[in-house]
């Protein structure tokens, strides 16, 4: 469900999430035409109508289930994030207002998940991790892969605090079922994504400006947003482990917590023998960050 | 693809056809807004907003069938889709589904959703029964989107068929040259097709781009067929904002 229909969002999660996607869209307008020029309305058409055809394909996934591309990070990769911004918010319109996809209060909602985090969030991420890797062909497939399946993440995010946020659900179920759901429909964008993406550049390898290429200071940038996300990341893991986490709260719900075998983990609850949650957190969080790092490595040698 | 694939609904005559596009739109807003601002549980209130949505039915001279036919689809997915929040939201539980409890707060929800979803999707249906889409896009521009926002829309509308066409006479040629079945070659021709509809659309806005520099475009698209919000359309809006306004204020205070 990443377009929240009509019926769920309360008036100041409408009125604030709508002020957001305005402030935004009208930045991104500005900053499309200082960039694109009078070449933006043709650009622009041509990418929405391409966006457009390319969401009535259904991609056949494993197991009979089948998915569509979102498009957000595709397009910001190739026609950058303002345009991508305002494409997106173009078809989310339009969804909203000929096909009932989407709910026409819950307008802003939409376009602050879809536009807003899911192109230029996703956006952001391809640019840390392509100053992450390096410049080549394929650490900008792998930086775009990961892109792909965070904006789809970063959506979901979006939906499940809004939603919590309008006392629909509470944050921890929402959060479990909306990141659960995003990261299959993340995995088959970035799927997509790279797939066309390197067919595209394949036939117009000219359409990737080379100004694009991250450079020491990029990388810099981005060494520094990492080592601030990792610090984050061990706080957060430090402040969180008191309260049960949302697996715990799922089970409860559910009645499964009977069985704990299911759930039981290294570091169960938190309550190493030595070194404390600090380490504890530290640890798990370096595990995290260190099997995304291989995969994005192995995905970029292949 | 027939041209009129998205404007195919669009065949309703009546007053309310004739009223300007933004007017449409700023209608089907407000009724949206007023949904979402009823509380849950406010029955008498959502079925005057309901009645409401019926009358503009009969005025736009939708037929009920047809009325009940276009928004039937959007509906079933609405209560598809909020049919979890019937488990997810605490609550005293009023009946167990295995390890699931259908709880009252829950049930509360799920009809206020429906309810609210029942208002705006019947609002929008009406909008797609009078409204074809570069009249949507005059709207858009009237009620002043971002320029770059209508100018896409409107040129998409034009390149949307000559782009879905080309993608048919593509996949036409793929599966006379033996396309395999299964899931992965699909999977693959598929890819290829949707990098091939994006380089032959970005071709063609670098074509088109030169063919409108060579017209002496300067960034501004104008618009043939201008239907600015005049008075009686104003006044058409403003009658229906203050109705809604009226049953919000009535179940809010």
């Amino acid at each position: 469900m990443a377009h929240i229909p009509d019926g769920f969002l309360s008036a100041p999660v409408i009125l604030g999430s709508s002020a957001a996607s305005a402030a935004m869209l009208a930045l991104a307008a500005r900053r499309s035409r200082d960039t694109l020029q009078e070449r933006q309305a043709p650009l622009l058409g041509a990418t929405t109508a391409f966006v457009f055809a390319a969401q009535m394909f259904n991609f056949p996934l494993a197991a009979g289930t089948s998915a569509h591309l979102l498009g957000g990070v595709l397009v910001a990769v190739l026609a950058g994030p303002w345009a991508a911004m305002l494409v997106v918010f173009a078809v989310v319109l339009v969804q909203a207002l000929l096909f009932q996809d989407g709910g026409i209060a819950a307008l802003g909602a939409n376009t602050l998940n879809l536009a807003v985090l899911g192109a230029g969030g996703g956006w952001l991420v391809y640019r840390w991790a392509f100053a992450m890797l390096g410049a080549g062909a394929r650490r900008r497939l792998a930086a775009v892969a990961l892109a792909a399946f965070v904006s789809a993440l970063l959506t979901g995010a979006g939906v499940a605090l809004e939603l919590s946020l309008s006392g629909v659900v509470p944050l921890r179920s929402a959060l479990l079922v909306l990141l659960g759901s995003h990261a299959l429909i993340g995995l088959a964008e970035a799927a997509l994504t790279v797939g066309i993406l390197a067919a595209v550049l394949r036939t117009r390898p000219e359409l990737t400006p080379a100004a694009d290429l991250p450079g020491p200071a990029a990388r810099r940038w981005a060494l520094g947003v990492g080592a601030l996300a990792l610090a984050l990341a061990v706080g957060a893991g430090h402040f969180a482990s008191g309260a049960p986490d949302a697996l715990e709260v799922a089970a409860a719900r559910f009645g499964l917590h009977e069985a704990p075998a299911l759930l039981a983990t290294p570091f169960a609850g938190y309550e190493a023998a030595v070194g404390g949650p600090w380490l504890v957190g530290t640890v798990g969080v370096a595990a995290v960050f260190a099997c995304g790092w291989l995969a994005l490595r192995l995905l970029a040698r292949r | 693809m027939g041209f009129h694939h998205l404007d195919r609904y669009a065949d309703a005559g009546g007053p309310l056809a004739r009223l300007a596009p933004a007017a449409r739109v700023l209608g089907v807003v407000v009724i949206a807004l007023g949904a979402a601002l009823l509380p849950p549980g406010a029955w008498p209130q959502m079925t005057a907003l309901l009645l409401l949505v019926l009358l503009l039915a009969v005025l736009a001279r939708v037929p009920l069938a047809v009325f009940a036919a276009r928004a039937a689809a959007p509906l079933a997915l609405l209560a598809l889709a909020s049919a979890a929040v019937l488990v997810l939201a605490p609550g005293e539980p009023l009946a167990r589904l295995g390890p699931l409890a259908l709880t009252d707060a829950g049930l509360q929800r799920f009809t206020a959703a429906l309810g609210r979803g029942a208002a705006a999707v019947g609002a929008g249906v009406l909008l797609v029964s009078t409204t074809r889409f570069p009249e949507l896009v005059e709207a858009l521009r009237e009620l002043r989107l971002p320029a770059a926002v209508t100018a896409a829309l409107g040129l998409a509308y034009r390149y949307l068929y000559l782009l879905t066409d080309e993608l048919e006479r593509l996949r036409r040629a793929a599966a006379s040259r033996n396309a395999r079945r299964g899931s992965a070659p699909r999977r693959r021709l598929l890819v290829a097709l949707a990098a091939s509809a994006f380089t032959r659309s970005y071709a063609r806005s670098e074509r088109v781009h030169r063919a409108m520099l060579a017209r002496g475009y300067t960034g501004a698209l104008a618009s043939l067929r201008p239907h600015p919000l005049e008075r009686g359309s104003a006044l058409a809006v403003a009658g229906l904002a203050g109705v809604v306004a009226g049953i919000v204020a009535w179940a809010r205070l």
